[in-house]
């Protein structure tokens, strides 16, 4: 399990079993930027990774996808129950997966997307109520 | 000693050049843009002239902006840095006018180098090696086929009014040569109204290897090595290092006598540059003039790291009058230094330069290790300037050391909120090639594309993640108190990588 942990002015200790990166993560008005090893990236800020269900148990909550990426597996359909932090939905991007977890517990109302599709940042990929 | 400098220039070099004065006393006063308000170097000096408005024609190219910013001011003396002003006679002239010092040579040298036909005339009588070539007054399709005859194929045919490569035609052989003129012709004309070209001989896969040289008023010359910047996309330097590892003593010596002529010929003054093509290497290479830099160069930290000679001190107590305090026989190169330019251009997007604010900003620290900066964290990189943000410079006894930390400081080199070249630096400093040091001026221009596809573009699942968490304002395991700052890391830690 990936585990990150803040080394402080914006640079965390990424580790993920017996490997281990420096990350340098910063908020920007165009999205969120990162350093590892020399490469930089950034998650554009209209690609909300995941709309979080803040509001719990009121109205519909979308899951979306937070780059562009294709659909790996679905792990749930339409009708299921999940729970919060369970993962719903596995990306593949940039050569590597990308789990997509439930921002809350519900009921999957509708799933918007298949295995194999290329889906685009902010694309609605799952509801759940 | 010059008691108060006017800094004409803004970004890394003006901060470069306040360090040193404060080292030898000297009282700084900057001068900024618009833009450039907030800027570092307006910050670290001890006084700050607002000169005009953003764009450089308003501001950092105002010759009476500058001049009346020196003398309200009350100093006495101005250095120019690189660019802007900085090989102007009549910004030398103007500061000689209102009495102040310009550190720098005299106009008149300025003057002599600046023109491309007559500091070729002037180079050629110093019997300083330029390219063969020859500038027929008959323009006539046989006299330049008799011409490009005599200076021997293959030739390159140059419009005489031109630059920046446009009109330039390479011919392979005399069969080819008529429709070469043409297309040249048409092209000059296009371009620059006249028609007339001249015929040099083509360099085959050059290298760009250059001598710094130093002149004080005391009629004292030397040189002070090479520094080769093959390294160029688009005439524009990427890496320089010194030594040149093509570069045999015996050819060192004469080029560097070469460079030591170039500038008695024209009564050289201060610290200059001459730029040579080198064909060939080790004894049998043959080396060619093509221009003096009348100035400080971007990369004079190469030159720095490998001499221990502080280059800006040097030129400050030269402007007062003091003679040089070393002979030739006194310098010696030690070890290897390789600089690279950070640029703020994005190579994934063809090298467009970016403008934008950054976010964090985290300089590699450690042994051997220089970065000068003109931003740090807060900075606006605007549109105005030139995109370079800054340099790394490394120094190793060898320069495979000297690459190898190159690699691990550009990898902690931390630069966020607009991109940067610093992936691309990575892969060139990696190439098979540059690993061999055999490269010429062509190289970036042939692999360029190459070298941007290998950049990696997958990141390790968990980096991704933890990006995701971070960004979602969720963080897992929290625990920053087990660790008090980055810069307390193991470093064997730190620079473990992902890749492979």
């Amino acid at each position: 399990v990936a585990e990150s942990r803040a080394l402080g002015n914006g640079w965390w200790l990424v580790t993920d079993g017996d490997k281990r990166w420096r990350v340098a993560i910063v908020e920007g008005e165009d999205g969120t930027w990162f350093f590892v090893d020399g490469q930089v990236g950034r998650i554009d800020a209209e690609s909300a990774p995941i709309s979080r269900g803040r509001a719990k148990g009121r109205g519909d909550t979308s899951v979306m996808a937070p780059m562009p990426a294709t659909v790996a597996a679905i792990n749930t359909s339409v009708g299921q129950s999940v729970n919060e932090g369970e993962t719903v939905i596995v990306l593949e991007a940039m050569k590597m997966e990308l789990p997509i977890k439930s921002p809350r517990s519900g009921i999957v109302k509708a799933v918007h997307c298949a295995k194999g599709d290329l889906v685009q940042p902010g694309v609605n990929l799952l509801e759940i109520e | 000693m010059i008691k108060r400098l006017l800094i004409a220039n803004r970004g890394e070099i003006a901060r470069r050049i306040i360090r040193a004065c404060r080292e030898l006393d000297v009282e700084t006063v900057a001068v900024y843009s618009d833009a450039d308000a907030k800027a570092p170097h307006v910050g670290e000096a001890d006084h700050a002239v607002h000169i005009g408005a953003a764009p450089a024609r308003f501001s950092y190219l105002n010759i009476d902006a500058i001049i009346e910013a020196a003398v309200a001011a009350h100093a006495d003396a101005v250095h120019p840095g690189y660019g802007f002003l900085s090989e102007r006679a009549p910004f030398a002239r103007a500061c000689e006018t209102a009495g102040l010092i310009f550190v720098g040579p005299p106009a008149s040298a300025l003057e002599k180098m600046g023109s491309k036909i007559g500091a070729r005339a002037l180079m050629a009588g110093a019997k300083v090696p330029v390219v063969p070539g020859e500038t027929p007054v008959d323009q006539s399709n046989d006299a330049l086929q008799a011409a490009a005859a005599r200076v021997g194929f293959p030739v390159l045919i140059k419009p005489a009014a031109g630059g920046g490569g446009i009109g330039m035609k390479t011919v392979r052989d005399a069969a080819a040569f008529g429709d070469a003129l043409a297309a040249a012709r048409r092209e000059a004309t296009a371009s620059f109204g006249n028609d007339s070209v001249y015929v040099e001989r083509l360099i085959e896969q050059p290298r760009h290897v250059e001598i710094q040289v130093f002149a004080d008023s005391h009629g004292n010359t030397v040189h002070i090595f090479e520094r080769e910047c093959s390294a160029q996309r688009r005439h524009q330097k990427v890496i320089e290092e010194s030594p040149c590892p093509a570069l045999s003593g015996s050819m060192r010596q004469r080029m560097g006598a070469a460079a030591i002529a170039a500038a008695k010929a024209v009564g050289y003054v201060n610290a200059g540059t001459c730029e040579f093509l080198l064909e060939g290497s080790g004894d049998s290479a043959h080396f060619y003039f093509l221009e003096m830099n009348t100035r400080l160069q971007v990369e004079h930290p190469v030159t720095e790291s490998v001499t221990g000679i502080d280059l800006v001190h040097l030129q400050l107590r030269v402007a007062s009058g003091e003679p040089l305090p070393f002979t030739q026989a006194g310098l010696s190169q030690r070890g290897h230094a390789i600089e690279c330019r950070i640029y703020a251009e994005d190579p994934a997007q063809g090298f467009i330069p970016q403008a934008g604010p950054i976010l964090l900003y985290s300089e590699p620290r450690g042994p051997g290790i220089r970065v000068d900066s003109g931003v740090q964290a807060g900075s606006d990189v605007s549109v105005h300037y030139d995109p370079m943000l800054a340099k790394l410079i490394v120094h190793g006894s060898t320069r495979e050391v000297a690459r190898r930390r190159a690699i691990m400081a550009l990898r902690e080199y931390a630069i966020l909120g607009i991109r940067t070249n610093i992936s691309f630096l990575l892969q060139i400093l990696e190439h098979p090639q540059f690993v061999k040091a055999s490269i010429d001026t062509g190289f970036l221009d042939r692999e360029g594309g190459s070298l941007v596809a290998s950049i990696p573009r997958e990141l390790p699942a968990a980096v991704l993640a933890a990006v995701q968490q971070h960004r979602a304002g969720a963080r897992t395991s929290v625990t920053s108190s087990t660790i008090s700052s980055p810069g307390t890391q193991d470093p064997f830690e730190t620079l473990r990588g992902w890749r492979g």
